[in-house]
């Protein structure tokens, strides 16, 4: 009994985040609970969880025999899902309220998709992790057909959820062979099982296809076909979750099993990350350039971004690593950002979406676009902002990592980047346009963004507060 | 295992074989003889001694029968499900014991065909793989009436497996074991010296919904919506005819005594007849006793859904659904955790 | 041993059926019955998907059940950690299927 309350005080965040959910859940049995009760009960809910996270950062250990890791690592992440989290549910409080899907499912769905994520940078079984991956995937499937009555949404839902399932198949797959190779599935008897285990033909197997499963999930090249059509239909602010906390979980399921796990080990591992990061970095930065419709757009510039993380985890050193969690944190923020803007321009019948929709944008929102120009420099990687200290460590860790070849894509791919980020600052500044921008945004929403602007640019000042917190861990 | 014992299982094969083809032919007999006596006409008397024969000539008439497929129906399934339906019904019997075990040639032999150590669980494995054969039936029937009243069977089939499954929660807690043989064994005894230690008094609630999952789970009335004449022509097996009707028909009776023993092996003491042990009878007299009592009992179960079956009027859909969701899964919730609670305190 | 000889006993009843009873299709027999009616269309089309809900919400409840059986076997054992870790299993359940009532997904009308 007892150990199990030490269990459940150490991860703190999990627990608070699982029971929001729970009461969550009832409120919305009630049949006379509102949804504005249920997304402020989540939004609170999901700071608390953040703040406990910070608050047991300095403690790591693990708990609930070995199943979980508790502080350090697992808060550092925890803190990120659910601040972005509760972003994500503040945005779309005005959003949905618009389109007509203001509905208190959508905060319980997040909150479960955030205990999820939460589950899979805890994760110190390969149980555990497959069980965050599901819970995570299976609220978003939900969450990208929350618009039923939307031909894309459902496309969305639909597309999102037969691929990913089949992804799912491959991870578990790749985790039962590794099982049959180490004979358990703890991290740490995983961990002990080394370097004897590096060379086991069915060891290799297994941890080629979790490759595979969590490539989907971080919609790298060339498992990244998903990614567009389902940012494109869910709606905006759900793509803002997905693109964010959802990617940052995915690779935090990759630190904690490629890095912390197996040790950087398999040579062979890490060329076949690195020529995954490469394919990602060329086709989504190459591809974004034709796009019309924005949130295609940013779906490709995702997929790109995904390419310059995997090349983090890659390199398999300490800089890598410490760069990728940075580099998570700062896209959390820019993306939910730009995404928010998305949100704000679009109309409640999902037009004003294409990329000329932007043109004069800064005569009538003056403050949404300068927002959005700082979210687009960001996310190209000019230096001021998060995005540069993000693509700098993880340029230089694929150096360090014997992978000149690898950054040098990176920085031509990033110059390419450039073209179709600015270019959105172009249209808002220097061309004159009939956008009408639809409903004023609400006073949470432009909080809310605001604060996502700010932490963008102080991410950029002073990188070194996440930086070591980052280097603790590893 | 070797020859004797293939010998010997063989032979208990071929008794409960017996045993429920005969069983399930009596109990149809039973019932058009006591509907016939509820609505106060004479019901079948010609063929044989009081009938005796009428089911009999009734199988032969059915095998003389044309073995009709539909042309829009899918032959294989088509062809499949009635073997499903009543492969299920038959195996099931396989784990009940129906007598303690007796010693014969030198040998302890265990009065039941097959001592599967997860009795429990292959009974309840089974029970879901049943619902496919009526399933499967509607829908390869390419019916309306069929597809409707496979579907109803579906959804009420399932509904009150759950009913079942958690209504024996209790049982397991109390008897801290899967094998039916030594559940049988836990209720030998008496509480305070008179009462029989039948779970039927440890767990009167949890009886009371395992018999009304029982009733729903074999399509009896009030719970026969999938079968339903009057709405629904003949349900499932509206396509069928000949004898693939007639394994529909004989599934569901033997449904009917399967699910009797069950009862009785788990709530009425099974084969455990209360005070015999003070005649002083011989082993094998006892064991033979034991066994009558067990057939006793099962009578007695089926000879329940007869009158039953005559007492209370059909269900309404939404009123089978309700009940089994909104009532049934609550109370067997309930009863688990009570059970729980209660143990604890005694211990 | 029980499985095959049911099985066998099935597909002999089936087959005896098929030998020993007549068969003269005609047209209008082997047509699908509809009270006599020339039938309307095909059975297989869409159906309420009430059926779909009480089939997920049986998957969840009865992988429940699984779960509750070595449970329920070994309670003894177990004791009162036993009792109150399942106890919150339950109760996470429960909020499950209350939330899945009051939203009507157990109405049938």
């Amino acid at each position: 009994m007892n150990t199990y309350l030490t269990d459940i005080l150490q991860s703190g965040a999990l627990m608070i985040t699982t029971i929001t959910g729970i009461v969550l859940l009832l409120v919305e049995a009630n049949r006379r609970g509102r949804p504005a009760t249920s997304f402020a009960l989540a939004i609170v809910g999901l700071l608390a969880a953040g703040m406990t996270a910070l608050i047991q950062m300095p403690a790591h250990g693990t708990g609930f025999s070995g199943m979980v890791q508790t502080g350090g690592f697992a808060s550092f992440f925890a803190a990120l899902f659910a601040v972005a989290g509760a972003m994500t549910i503040a945005l779309s409080r005005s959003y949905l309220a618009r389109i007509g899907w203001f509905r208190g499912e959508y905060a319980i769905l997040t909150v479960f998709a955030v205990v999820g994520m939460m589950l899979i940078a805890a994760s110190n079984d390969l149980i555990i992790l497959f069980l965050g991956v599901e819970l995570m995937s299976v609220c978003l499937y939900v969450l990208a057909g929350l618009a039923r009555v939307r031909d894309r949404s459902n496309e969305a839902a639909l597309k999102y959820f037969l691929l990913g399932a089949f992804a799912t198949g491959f991870l578990l797959y790749g985790i039962a062979l590794i099982y049959g190779a180490v004979g358990s599935t703890n991290f740490e008897a995983i961990s002990a099982a080394f370097p004897a285990i590096s060379a086991h033909i069915m060891f290799l197997a297994g941890a080629g296809l979790v490759v595979v499963g969590l490539s989907f999930k971080v919609s790298a090249v060339p498992f990244h076909m998903w990614a567009p059509d389902v940012y494109e239909g869910a709606p905006t602010t759900v793509s803002a979750l997905m693109s964010t906390a959802a990617k940052a979980a995915a690779f935090s399921g990759f630190l904690v099993l490629f890095v912390r796990t197996f040790h950087f080990v398999g040579a062979g591992l890490n060329t076949v990350l690195a020529v995954i990061a490469a394919a990602s970095m060329i086709l989504g930065n190459v591809v974004a350039i034709a796009q019309t419709n924005i949130k295609r757009m940013l779906a490709y510039s995702s997929i790109a971004h995904a390419g310059y993380m995997l090349a983090g985890v890659a390199a398999a050193n300490a800089i890598g690593l410490m760069g990728v969690a940075f580099y998570l944190v700062a896209y959390a923020f820019m993306n939910i950002g730009a995404f928010a803007v998305v949100s704000m321009v679009e109309d409640d019948h999902e037009q004003h979406l294409t990329l000329d929709d932007y043109a004069g944008l800064s005569k009538q929102r003056p403050l949404v676009a300068a927002l959005m120009a700082v979210f687009m420099f960001a996310l190209a990687g000019v230096p001021p902002f998060a995005g540069f200290f993000g693509k700098y460590y993880v340029f230089l860790a694929a150096v360090e990592g014997k992978m000149t070849w690898l950054a040098i894509v990176g920085v031509l791919t990033s110059l390419i980047s450039a073209y179709y980020y600015l270019r959105i600052v172009v249209l808002m500044y220097f061309r004159d346009g009939a956008a009408d921008v639809a409903a004023k945004p609400s006073v949470l929403t432009m909080v809310t963004v605001v604060l996502a602007a700010l932490l963008v640019l102080q991410l950029g000042i002073t990188p070194s507060v996440v930086v070591q917190a980052a280097q603790r861990f590893f | 295992m070797d020859h004797i014992d293939i010998l010997i299982t063989l032979a208990k094969i071929v008794a409960a074989f017996a045993f429920l083809i005969l069983g399930a032919a009596m109990t149809v007999l039973l019932e058009r003889r006591v509907s016939a006596f509820i609505q106060n006409r004479i019901g079948p008397n010609r063929v044989g001694p009081g009938g005796l024969i009428q089911p009999f000539a009734d199988v032969a008439k059915l095998v003389m029968k044309e073995d009709i497929v539909p042309r829009s129906a899918n032959r294989f399934i088509h062809d499949m499900a009635p073997m499903i339906s009543i492969g299920v019904a038959l195996s099931t019997f396989a784990i009940v014991p129906f007598g303690n075990g007796i010693d014969i040639f030198g040998r302890h032999v265990k009065l039941m065909i097959a001592d599967v150590n997860i009795g429990m669980l292959y009974l309840l494995a089974l029970t879901s793989v049943g619902v496919y054969g009526i399933t499967l039936a509607g829908w390869s029937s390419n019916n309306k009436y069929s597809l409707l009243g496979g579907l109803r069977s579906s959804a009420q089939l399932i509904s009150y497996e759950l009913s079942m499954g958690l209504s024996l929660i209790g049982v397991l807690m109390i008897a801290g074991t899967l094998r039916l043989d030594e559940i049988v064994l836990r209720q030998t005894q008496y509480i305070g010296g008179i009462l029989p230690k039948w779970n039927i008094f440890l767990q009167p609630l949890g009886f009371i919904t395992f018999v009304i999952a029982s009733f729903a789970e074999t399509n009896r009335l009030p719970f026969d919506l999938p079968e339903a004449e009057p709405e629904l022509v003949g349900g499932y097996h509206t396509e069928y005819s000949g004898m693939k009707f007639g394994l529909f028909f004989l599934a569901e009776y033997a449904n009917m005594i399967t699910s009797s023993a069950i009862i009785t092996t788990l709530f009425l003491g099974g084969w455990d007849v209360p005070y015999i042990e003070g005649l002083g009878l011989a082993p094998l007299t006892l064991a033979l006793v034991q066994v009558g009592g067990f057939l006793v009992k099962v009578a007695l179960v089926v000879l329940f859904y007869i009158i039953v079956r005559w007492t209370i009027p059909r269900f309404r859909y939404d009123q089978l659904m309700n009940l089994g969701w909104k009532v049934m899964l609550p109370l067997a919730i309930a009863n688990a955790l009570g059970t729980g609670l209660v143990l604890l305190l005694i211990a | 041993m029980m499985l095959a000889a049911a099985a066998a006993f099935a597909v002999i009843m089936a087959k005896i059926n098929e030998i020993v009873g007549p068969r003269r299709e005609t047209d209008e027999k082997v047509t699908t019955y509809e009270s006599g009616m020339e039938p309307v269309r095909t059975a297989r089309e869409r159906f309420s998907v009430k059926y779909y809900m009480v089939a997920v919400l049986f998957i969840l409840f009865d992988i429940e059940i699984v779960f509750l059986y070595p449970w329920a076997v070994s309670f003894r054992q177990l004791g009162l950690h036993g009792f109150v870790v399942m106890f919150v299993f339950m109760f996470v359940l429960l909020v499950g299927f209350v939330y899945v009532w009051r939203k009507g997904a157990l109405e049938w009308d």
